[in-house]
């Protein structure tokens, strides 16, 4: 029997990128899929096939995260289909990518609403479909909530944010017998990264990645599967970073490897 | 009120652009729309019709007259 066999996974943001190699990990343990997505359907109905192929039952859920009432509806549908849930995954996110002056009102809320906001309101809709069941949150953050990238201060803060979020829900939720963490990762390659790129504001990170190579979304998705095990129940409120070591290394950006 | 009315109320109210300026051949970018702008007028949109514009469709709009020409087939398809 597979680690996670029965249960059931809701991953925002899962039709590509992080999001939907989460969803493929927690269904190669056997886990059941609901997939949500806001903007590109047919990534999410190519993701859902990928996933039906694993043997697991999937539903397809479009909803903005930034929107309550889209929550409220995100959620009536998880509980239609399958009256419970034990792994929530927030991973949806957006944002605009601006200098700190041109953040205006609607670039804030924008951003912090789908990136951070959207946590909270998912966790307290989550906690009752995950009563008696050791449920699981994870939520997906990056090194913008603490260090600072060109045009990133929207999502960096809304990243400092969720993971504050994550921290509080961890505390609070112990009582309900949910555990809560975030999993933080530097430039993974997706195409949201490729975006980054083309625009200039991230160079080649395999140059600056200690480990010699870029972070993919599988391993993010390991990490994520290991937070939603039995052996990670004693790690609550932890932001846990997947950047084969650049945060401990910023001098691997500068020396030649090996001469360290 | 025609649905190219209503879609160019919409785009106006949320991307702050005089109706003047926004014509069929236009492209948001000469309506001064950024990316935030476009999402939230699709997302208006989709509302207000009760339509579904994935990306995938947007992606294809080379200005507003092709996107208000998809918006009267998914409302009329919705309408049956």
């Amino acid at each position: 029997m597979k680690p996670l066999q029965g249960k059931v996974a809701l991953v925002t943001g899962s039709g590509r990128g992080i999001g939907k190699a989460i969803a493929l990990k927690l269904a190669s343990q056997g886990c059941d899929i609901v997939v949500n997505y806001f903007r590109r359907r047919e990534a999410a109905e190519q993701t859902a096939e990928e996933l039906k192929q694993l043997g697991v039952k999937v539903e397809i859920v479009k909803a903005n995260v930034g929107d309550p009432a889209k929550i409220e509806e995100l959620f009536a549908a998880v509980e239609k289909s399958f009256g419970h849930l034990d792994i929530f995954i927030s991973n949806a996110a957006s944002g605009v990518g601006r200098p700190i002056m041109d953040i205006d009102e609607k670039a804030w809320d924008w951003t912090l609403d789908i990136n951070a906001k959207a946590l909270l309101l998912c966790a307290q809709r989550a906690a009752p479909l995950m009563e008696g069941r050791n449920g699981k949150i994870v939520s997906i953050s990056s090194l913008g909530s603490k260090f600072v990238w060109p045009t990133y201060a929207a999502v960096g803060i809304s990243k400092a944010a969720l993971e504050a979020v994550t921290r509080y829900l961890a505390i609070e939720f112990i009582p309900k017998g949910i555990a809560v963490n975030a999993v933080s990762a530097s430039a993974v390659e997706t195409e949201a990264l490729k975006f980054y790129i083309r625009e200039g504001l991230v160079k080649d990170a395999k140059q600056t990645t200690p480990v010699g190579r870029m972070v993919t979304p599988e391993d993010v998705a390991n990490v994520v599967s290991f937070l939603c095990s039995e052996e990670a129940s004693m790690i609550r409120g932890q932001t846990i970073i997947v950047d084969g070591g650049t945060c401990v290394a910023p001098w691997a950006s500068v020396i030649e490897k090996g001469e360290a | 009120m025609t649905v190219e009315e209503q879609v160019k109320d919409i785009v106006s109210r949320i991307a702050h652009i005089d109706k003047s300026i926004i014509s069929r051949t236009a492209t948001f970018k000469e309506m001064k729309a950024d990316s935030l702008d476009v999402v939230q007028a699709l997302v208006a949109v989709e509302e207000t019709f009760d339509i579904e514009i994935p990306d995938e469709e947007a992606q294809k709009f080379r200005n507003f007259g092709d996107f208000v020409d998809f918006v009267e087939r998914e409302a009329a398809k919705k309408k049956g």
